[in-house]
């Protein structure tokens, strides 16, 4: 069971979870809940796949990403807030600021 | 082991799945919390010890609680959540359309073997074997990352500002 094959699934879970998030839910915040997630799926079968061939270079990529993920988080918390502010909801088929005017 | 890996497997799935189903935003983080937890373990369990703890660290210590943080200050009324009631419905049958991609994915694993992966010793995936890893041959993308944090950071105050000025 504890075989890259199990690790792969459980990643592949994740990531597919966290795909189905994306595309279904409307509240941004389990938008971008489901966004981690996928990104941590990809995180644990880079850490899978650098145990499976025992070189550090997978943790490395892990680790990079997850100061990526960190970058992210900044960015979309601070966006969310000035939506949230401007338009009072957290429904993100609301936010269409850069939809052209008139515009269906 | 093979009992930890699949306790922590299944922790790490179902906080997944609570991510998904929650209608408030503070439990679908809390849940994302349980699932990064879990992660931690099996990093453990593939011997990235180092990973292990930044995971614990970084993101259940300075993501999440950001997350929670946000979610508490917008102080979000029921009214402001969006009218989610048809999305049960969607929620399983876009799971099982996505049975078959999972079903091809691991289609793609085989090739691999089904060897166990027993915990290293001798300091694999400590700090020391990683940081001779990252400043030796993944510097530049190690300096890129710093860049990126900046920009990051500096976008983050830009968004805000605008807000009030």
């Amino acid at each position: 069971m504890m075989s890259i094959q199990g690790v792969a699934f459980v990643a592949l879970m994740l990531f597919c979870i966290g795909f189905l998030g994306v595309v279904v839910r409307k509240n941004i915040f389990a938008v971008y809940l489901s966004i981690e997630l996928m990104l941590n799926g990809v995180i644990l079968l880079l850490v899978g796949l650098s145990r499976y061939h025992e070189g550090a270079d997978g943790q490395v990529m892990a680790l990079l990403m997850i100061a990526i993920a960190a970058a992210e988080a900044a960015v979309f918390l601070a966006l969310i807030v000035t939506l949230v502010k401007q338009r009072n909801t957290l429904n993100s088929d609301k936010f269409t600021v850069l939809r052209p005017r008139g515009a269906k | 082991m093979e009992l930890v890996f699949g306790v922590l497997s299944i922790i790490a799935i179902a906080g997944a799945v609570g991510v998904v189903f929650f209608r408030q935003p503070v439990y679908s983080g809390i849940s994302f919390m349980v699932t990064i937890i879990a992660l931690a373990g099996l990093f453990a369990l593939l011997s990235a010890s180092f990973l292990f703890m930044v995971q614990i660290i970084l993101y259940a210590g300075a993501v999440i609680t950001l997350i929670l943080f946000v979610i508490m200050v917008l102080n979000v009324q029921n009214r402001q959540l969006p009218d989610e009631r048809g999305q049960g419905k969607a929620l399983v049958f876009g799971a099982l359309c996505l049975v078959p991609v999972v079903a091809l994915g691991m289609r793609g694993f085989e090739s691999l073997g089904n060897e166990k992966l027993v915990i290293l010793g001798e300091g694999f995936g400590g700090i020391h074997a990683l940081g001779l890893a990252l400043f030796k041959e993944w510097v530049l993308p190690f300096e890129l990352i710093s860049l990126l944090l900046l920009v990051a950071l500096v976008g983050a105050v830009v968004l805000l500002k605008k807000e009030s000025a």
